[in-house]
């Protein structure tokens, strides 16, 4: 008798019960996938938007050639001009360590590029440097470095914002009224407060900004971009730096110029928290959709499970088919949608400038937080099944 | 009837009405939000001006946006108060300033308005009440968002301002907009010594307030007519089009957001489908009852239409109340002016509507197939 009644029952591991149900009805598997899938969308699109606001905020820093950079102690931010007097980087010269130190003049508030095609002028954000040295990692910013030489020639960014006219081919336009020479672009982009960034040597910065071209030495410094020798120890060099330099600069490794800048992207811009929210607010609905889709097939599926149960199967064993649904219904839905987003990502990517990519990373993260909504879903809607009563269902 | 039989039929299983109820609250929430955010920030861009008195903003012609303003001859003013219409010209000065506490620390960057106190500019109880205290040398009003990183703004706290030693004499409550992290308003006395270099002459904005009666429109277009072309005339209802088509066309957040609101409508799309075509699953063998006892596919498709309205109507007010807490804690951590507009409300709603009639659309696919001899 004992012996009938387990043959009854069939090896519970050869039958993949959960894939079973889930595909039973393929209207309801469509449906399900579509709901949840939108759940992994609007989560992917935004958690793309904040990494996207991250990057694009943080693109010219990362393509900072240096590894230790002098800044006056007073900035609070990478875009906010707080120059120092060039005398204040003599002590530098005699630091052991120190391969090169370039000054980077920066100005993010006087220059005024007019549309070469139309008739107004828009704040840019303007970078100067000796055209001998290099100070971006940008290979196309290195190979028309030369260009620089020539008076009144720029760089521009032709990921620009299109109103800026820095894209077209146009050789000629003026900054702050003075003519000046289109001699090359670059591939960078916007970020929240600058429209499109101009480079250009350090006699040129000073003939537009003093309208006197010859003394780039007078002009007061935003970075001093340190190179230490190959091999060298960066943290030793920095500590050196730091005692010899006078107390009014500090110097910070390339990795910490990129935290003090995200750190205030994070806490003091105004945009950082928008998309923070927006990430959180995408998630809390993500969670709430997958419960829906989740509660709802359970509930449909009721009457299958108490069958299970009448047959004799333990709780146990439907709890695990329950949470196997749900793992699989959330892989299912998850790859159309991620596919779905490579698309959204490269559409918005191209109309609002805004660096998206789909990285590793973000693929884990949302794919993880998918399954573990849908768990948690299918953990809540389980009471569901453990009550099903054999003799009510039908 | 068919609104009789809908009700019915979303009474008869509470539980499964609350769970439809949940999912619509959702997607409603998800618009309210994004539509927030949406709006947030050419809002937030207007900000200074919808707290400013004024009929007609006059501005160089090569304006831009707020903190773009460029500079105008101060002369253009008192053309424009030559004009039959206008009570008074008055000009606004705007700069940017270096904050520093005497004690050293970081060089913040901090909005200088610099106005005629007397011209009573702004629309703030606050500012009117304090407008004494801008004439004092050297003493300005501090926006009270302004960033906590500034630190306290009690009144009488010595700060330096362009390295010149300022005292603040007092705070009022505007909010401080795209102009930056912080906003202070000084006398035109005040600004200049702030701002040794700059001119009064070179003016940024003028703020034009009409005498009771006079056409602002009219007045625009005489003044359009007199004013060098170094120079232009918003109207209010202008200057708004102006600036919330810079924020929403010429920077990545209309963008941004706008592609957040069109996400938030295709889900809630999907949410509300899903829902009701559950519902008509179910209850699949009484719409074929219905049809057998000679009810037309119309009346049955009605009641599917006033269910999912029904549903709507119920999931609006909870969503419109979470979504008001939401718009809160969003003011809270990005000090911009997210509020519920009656226009939000109105937009929202109707999209909402619009929403339940798609998906009810999408699902009277299912009710056809409610075939009365299969049922049974």
């Amino acid at each position: 008798m004992v012996q009938e009644a387990i043959g009854i029952v069939p090896d519970t591991r050869s039958v993949p019960l959960a894939w079973r149900n889930l595909v039973a009805n393929k209207r309801r598997l469509i449906r399900s996938s579509a709901g949840i899938g939108f759940a992994v969308l609007l989560m992917l699109v935004q958690l793309g938007f904040e990494r996207g606001f991250f990057d694009a905020s943080l693109g010219l820093v990362r393509q900072l050639d240096g590894d230790l950079f002098i800044m006056r102690a007073s900035k609070y931010r990478f875009g906010a001009e707080d120059p120092f007097p060039r005398r204040d980087l003599d002590a530098a010269r005699n630091v052991g360590g120190v391969a090169s130190l370039v000054p980077l003049y920066a100005a993010w508030q006087d220059f005024f590029w007019k549309d070469p095609v139309g008739d107004k002028s828009y704040l840019i954000q303007a970078f100067a440097f000796d055209p001998d040295q290099s100070v971006f990692l940008l290979p196309e910013v290195n190979e028309q470095r030369d260009r620089l030489k020539q008076e009144d020639s720029v760089l521009v960014d032709r990921r620009a914002r299109p109103f800026l006219g820095m894209s077209g081919d146009a050789r000629e336009t003026t900054i702050n009224g003075r003519t000046v020479h289109i001699a090359g672009s670059f591939a960078l982009g916007p970020d929240f407060m600058s429209s499109g960034t101009v480079l250009m040597s350090d006699r040129t910065f000073a003939g537009l900004l003093t309208g006197n071209r010859d003394n780039p030495a007078a002009l007061p410094i935003e970075f001093g971009v340190v190179k230490v020798q190959p091999g060298g120890d960066i943290a030793a060099v920095q500590q050196a730096l730091t005692t010899a330099l006078p107390k009014e600069v500090r110097v910070l490794s390339k990795p910490q110029l990129i935290a003090f800048e995200r750190d205030f992207q994070a806490d003091l811009s105004s945009a950082g928290p928008i998309f923070w929210m927006g990430t959180f607010v995408g998630f809390i609905v993500g969670m709430l959709i997958s419960y829906q889709v989740i509660y709802t097939d359970l509930s449909d599926q009721l009457p299958q499970y108490a069958t299970l149960k009448g047959m004799g199967y333990e709780t146990r064993y439907l709890v695990r088919i329950v949470f196997e649904q749900a793992a699989l219904s959330a892989i299912i839905a998850f790859v159309p949608a991620w596919l779905l987003c490579l698309l959204v990502y490269y559409v918005i990517g191209v109309l609002a400038l805004l660096p998206l990519h789909m990285t590793l990373a973000l693929t884990l993260l949302s794919l993880a937080l998918t399954i573990g909504m849908c768990l948690l879903a299918a953990g809540l809607a389980i009471r569901r099944v453990i009550a099903a009563d054999p003799a009510e269902v039908f | 009837m068919p609104l009789h039989i809908a009700w019915r039929i979303l009474m008869h299983q509470k539980g499964r009405t609350a769970l439809a109820l949940g999912g619509i609250f959702i997607a409603i929430l998800l618009i309210f939000v994004e539509l927030g955010f949406f709006i947030a920030v050419p809002r937030g861009g207007m900000l200074i001006y919808d707290h400013m008195r004024f009929d007609l903003l006059v501005s160089s012609n090569k304006y831009i946006f707020q903190a773009e303003s460029w500079q105008f001859p101060r002369a253009r003013l008192d053309e424009v108060g030559k004009n039959a219409g206008v009570a008074q010209a008055s000009p606004v000065y705007l700069g940017g300033a270096k904050w520093q506490d005497p004690g050293g620390g970081l060089r913040l960057d901090i909005a200088v308005i610099g106005f005629d106190p007397k011209a009573r500019l702004f629309a703030a109880p606050e500012v009117d009440r304090q407008l004494d205290v801008l004439d004092h040398p050297d003493t300005v009003l501090v926006d009270s968002q302004t960033r906590p990183i500034f630190g306290t703004l009690q009144p009488g706290r010595a700060v330096d301002i362009n390295g010149r030693r300022v005292t603040i004499g007092g705070q009022y409550d505007l909010g401080t907009g795209f102009l930056g992290l912080g906003v202070m308003l000084a006398n035109e006395a005040n600004f200049f010594r702030f701002f040794p270099t700059r001119r009064p002459e070179a003016v940024n904005l003028g703020l034009v307030a009409l005498k009771p009666g006079a056409d602002p429109d009219q007045v625009a277009r005489e003044l359009r007519a007199v004013l060098p072309n170094d120079t232009q005339i918003f109207t209010r209802p202008e200057l708004s089009v102006h600036e919330v088509s810079f924020w929403t066309t010429r920077t990545g957040t209309g963008l941004i957001f706008g592609s957040g609101l069109v996400v938030a409508f295709v889900v809630g799309i999907m949410v509300l489908y899903q829902t009701l075509a559950t519902q008509i699953t179910r209850q699949l063998p009484q719409f074929a009852t219905l049809k057998a006892i000679g009810y037309s596919n119309g009346f049955l498709n009605g009641i599917v239409l006033i269910e999912a309205v029904l549903v709507m109507l119920l999931a609006f007010v909870p969503a419109l109340a979470a979504a008001l807490g939401v718009y809160s804690v969003i003011r809270g951590e990005t000090l911009l002016p997210v509020n519920m507009t009656a226009a939000q409300l109105g937009a929202v709603f109707a999209t909402t509507l619009l929403m339940s009639g798609i998906s009810a659309f999408l699902s009277l696919g299912r009710l056809r197939r409610a075939d009365p001899a299969e049922i049974f």
